[in-house]
């Protein structure tokens, strides 16, 4: 088995591998996002999951409960990103029993952190993570490359998030009705899908509220008008 | 020590340099899939094993026991399908003993996940994983990098694009026992006739909740024949040009020659 | 004693037959002979205070500090043995460094409690080692106010975050007091050592549970009642030392501190004032029977 090294001296020069995944490694290249709105955070997600030009999956679900309403999207390596979840999600139960109340999203935010920051040379793994907690309301941690955390309004991540600095910023306010949140999400993630190659087919919402969790799914067939459930 | 020992990759990397060639692993060219239907699941695979651009084995078996109601189709390196799905069966029955139920399917796949994941893909077993507990009927793929799909229908393999195209274009949801079967066995079938990494037979599986049907060669598209015509040559077809003998004591200038005993004690060199 | 002589107390881990430890029950006897430690938790802090017997005049006074601090946010007094009390320090400062480690978060006080109350209850069932000769009065603030994680990058965004619970209050002071055994409660007014009967009746007088006191009443309260405490140990020279807790919004800004010379003297003065004061009074109903 062959490994793409991080960086190399040649003498034509340097060269580095940005992606730095392993040879035929499961890749989510991916549009994610998470945004606070006024009752609480909402996560969205494309569906492609890639293995070099091959679509390796067309409906993967990138967002991943960790708690009952704490849950992250994964971009990267889908097999990273999906350990790193499993730790978590193993560590907050183990929380929840052994303190007798919920873990808080900076709980989950700091083990996500530890476990990428420690591992930083091994993993690929872009995360959100959003949640909701009755004292901290809706919020949103960003977990990039190297495994820093940032505490942010709303998040975007994955290679298709290049598309969307713009209509983001453009287009997100305080304090959003649900349904305007929703339909904002919608709209950076189908920008997304159209301008990346490496995203596409349906998207995915969670939305967290004091009520729980509540999935949304939209499909390509109807423009991603309608809700299918 | 846990873990690899890398000691002969680097040497072996030193033998390439010089115009060595590497040993080739046995088979990664394969299709394999799975299809869930009203009840259960069908999985299913090729039989071709290649090493480089040798048919090793005409008529391999990929379809690997995990339980008696889980079962793995397995793509990749020959050894590490079969070494890997041994070790989580093992595991996996120790597990059920200890617990007094029947084993699930998401503890395979985890086990699958985690014993792949901490190998960081040195292992390259790629596996479908299907089967009925419980808990209902669950079908997922596993990469060897230890990430996991769940999905109604799966291939994978150098023939999954094949399988798979067959897959986009005559699933439909609801499907009953029979037309799972089929619709798996047509798969398989385009990736024997377009992929060079697949040939020879195909293998079900059927897992529903009261038994588990595999179905060695359930279809052998590729019998080979009788041949039309003989084509063993008479002798003197090939004309001797000169001759040339060389006697025992001449060759013994430069080995060693032993006589053997020709009789019951003879030694079987072709046995 | 009933035990002399029987066996049961030569050894930790053995009950005697009506269900006793002894080795910690003589803990006990080791704390009932320390000086005087106190905990208030009042409504916006907790205040900690203890009697520092002076067993030599060689002692620089102020030095050899009786109270620490376990966490930013959390106080530790203790009465009994020094050394196994600078021992609980050190366990505690651990316990508070990997919850910080684990959970990127500074350790609830009732969590500190909870594990020192586990530390202390496993000297408890072994042979080898003894129970902790010392009660301890565990203080802390934990925050009314959210606050970032340790580690997390920039401030955060300036709008705050939607849907948070109306109506619920979080954090706020915590007192807990930890014994031999293991036993710990949560307490509004926590008083050990030799003193202890004086203090907990003190403490019983002020409404702690009902409408309470501020933290500034606490501190004049605190030094108050080790000045009672003390009383029927007059022969012996003593030094108060006190310290306490208030929320970010307080005067110590969430951190566990001595309480200034300034404050601390005042409520001296006072503790003093009122001492004189009842024995004026006693003087007074004295005079007043010797009228009759």
């Amino acid at each position: 088995m062959e490994f793409t090294t991080t960086g190399m001296l040649n003498e034509d020069g340097i060269h580095v591998d940005m992606d730095r995944l392993k040879k035929g490694e499961v890749n989510l290249g991916t549009s994610i996002m998470a945004v606070t709105f006024k009752d609480g955070v909402i996560l969205g997600a494309d569906s492609r999951t890639t293995t070099g030009a091959y679509i390796a999956n067309r409906v993967t679900d990138k967002l991943t409960r960790v708690h009952d309403t704490i849950w992250c999207c994964r971009s990267g390596s889908a097999a990273d990103t999906q350990a790193v979840a499993d730790i978590v999600q193993y560590q907050l139960g183990l929380y929840a029993t052994r303190n007798g109340k919920n873990p808080t999203t900076q709980t989950a935010a700091s083990i996500f952190q530890e476990i990428c920051y420690a591992n930083k040379d091994r993993l690929s793994a872009g995360l959100i993570i959003a949640g909701w907690d009755e004292r901290h309301g809706g919020q949103v941690y960003s977990i990039p490359l190297g495994g820093s955390l940032h505490k942010q309004a709303y998040a975007i991540g994955g290679s298709g998030s290049t598309y969307i600095y713009g209509y983001c910023d453009a287009h997100w306010r305080e304090g959003m009705e649900e349904a305007e949140a929703v339909d904002f999400v919608k709209g950076a993630l189908r920008e997304a899908i159209k301008w990346d190659g490496s995203s596409g087919g349906v998207i995915r919402m969670v939305v967290l509220t004091e009520q729980g969790a509540d999935r949304h799914l939209y499909l390509p067939d109807t423009d991603y008008k309608v809700r299918h459930y | 020590m846990a873990g690899f020992d890398f000691t002969n990759y680097n040497r072996n990397a030193a033998l390439h340099a010089r115009g060595v060639p590497l040993p080739k692993a046995t088979s990664t060219g394969t299709t394999i899939v799975g299809c869930i239907f009203d009840g259960g699941v069908v999985i299913a695979a090729d039989t071709r094993a290649t090493s480089g651009p040798i048919v090793a084995d005409k008529n391999c078996e990929k379809l690997h026991y995990i339980a008696p109601q889980i079962w793995c189709a397995g793509a990749g390196t020959a050894a590490d399908t079969e070494f890997t799905t041994a070790i989580i069966s093992s595991n996996l029955e120790l597990h059920a003993l200890s617990t007094g139920r029947k084993p699930r399917v998401v503890t395979c796949m985890t086990m699958l996940k985690q014993h792949l994941f901490r190998y960081q893909g040195h292992i390259g077993a790629y596996l479908v994983v299907a089967g009925v507990d419980p808990t209902g009927v669950h079908l997922f793929t596993v990469h060897a990098h230890g990430s996991t799909d769940k999905l109604p229908y799966v291939t994978m393999g150098s023939g999954s694009l094949a399988a798979m195209s067959v897959f986009e274009s005559q699933w439909k949801p609801n499907l009953g026992r029979d037309d799972a079967v089929k619709l798996c066995s047509d798969a398989i079938l385009s990736g024997i006739f377009n992929d060079l990494g697949s040939g020879s037979n195909v293998d079900v599986a059927v897992i529903t909740a009261d038994k588990t049907e595999l179905k060695r060669g359930f279809v052998r598209p590729n019998e080979r024949s009788a041949k039309l015509k003989s084509y063993a040559f008479p002798k003197g077809t090939t004309a001797v040009l000169n001759e040339k003998i060389i006697s025992k004591n001449d060759i013994g200038r430069y080995v060693s020659v032993t006589e053997v005993s020709v009789g019951e004690e003879a030694m079987e060199i072709d046995a | 004693m009933t035990s002399i002589g029987t066996g049961y107390d030569l050894s930790n881990s053995i009950f005697s037959p009506d269900g006793r430890n002894f080795q910690v029950e003589y803990a006990v006897k080791a704390v009932e002979n320390g000086g005087t430690s106190i905990g208030i938790r009042c409504k916006d802090g907790v205040v900690l205070a203890v009697e520092k017997v002076i067993a030599s005049k060689l002692w620089r006074p102020g030095a050899n500090k009786r109270i620490a601090t376990i966490d930013r946010h959390l106080g530790a007094v203790y009465s009994g043995m020094i050394p196994d009390g600078r021992h609980f320090v050190d366990r505690a400062r651990d316990e508070a460094r990997a919850w910080r480690d684990t959970w990127k978060s500074p350790i609830p006080t009732a969590d500190l409690a909870s594990r020192m109350g586990g530390y202390l209850q496993a000297y408890t069932l072994y042979s080898s080692v003894r129970p902790f000769g010392i009660t301890a009065i565990v203080a802390g603030f934990d925050p009314s106010q959210p606050s970032p994680v340790d580690g997390e990058v920039g401030r955060g965004p300036s709008v705050g975050p939607g849907g948070v619970k109306e109506g619920l209050t979080h954090g706020g002071p915590g007192l807990y007091m930890i014994e031999p055994s293991g036993l710990y409660w949560g307490y509004y007014g926590a008083a050990t050592g030799k003193g202890r009967q004086a203090a907990k009746a003190e403490l019983e007088k002020l409404d702690l549970a009902g409408e309470g006191i501020s933290l500034e009443q606490g501190v004049k309260e605190a030094a108050r009642i080790i000045y009672v405490a003390h009383d029927d140990n007059k022969d012996k020279e003593f030094e108060l030392e006190m310290s306490w807790i208030s929320d970010v919004d307080g005067p110590t800004k969430g951190r566990h501190e001595e309480v200034p010379r300034a404050v601390r003297e005042e409520a001296e003065r006072l503790a003093k004032k009122a001492l004189d004061d009842d024995d004026e009074e006693e003087g007074k109903k004295d005079d007043e029977k010797m009228e009759e």
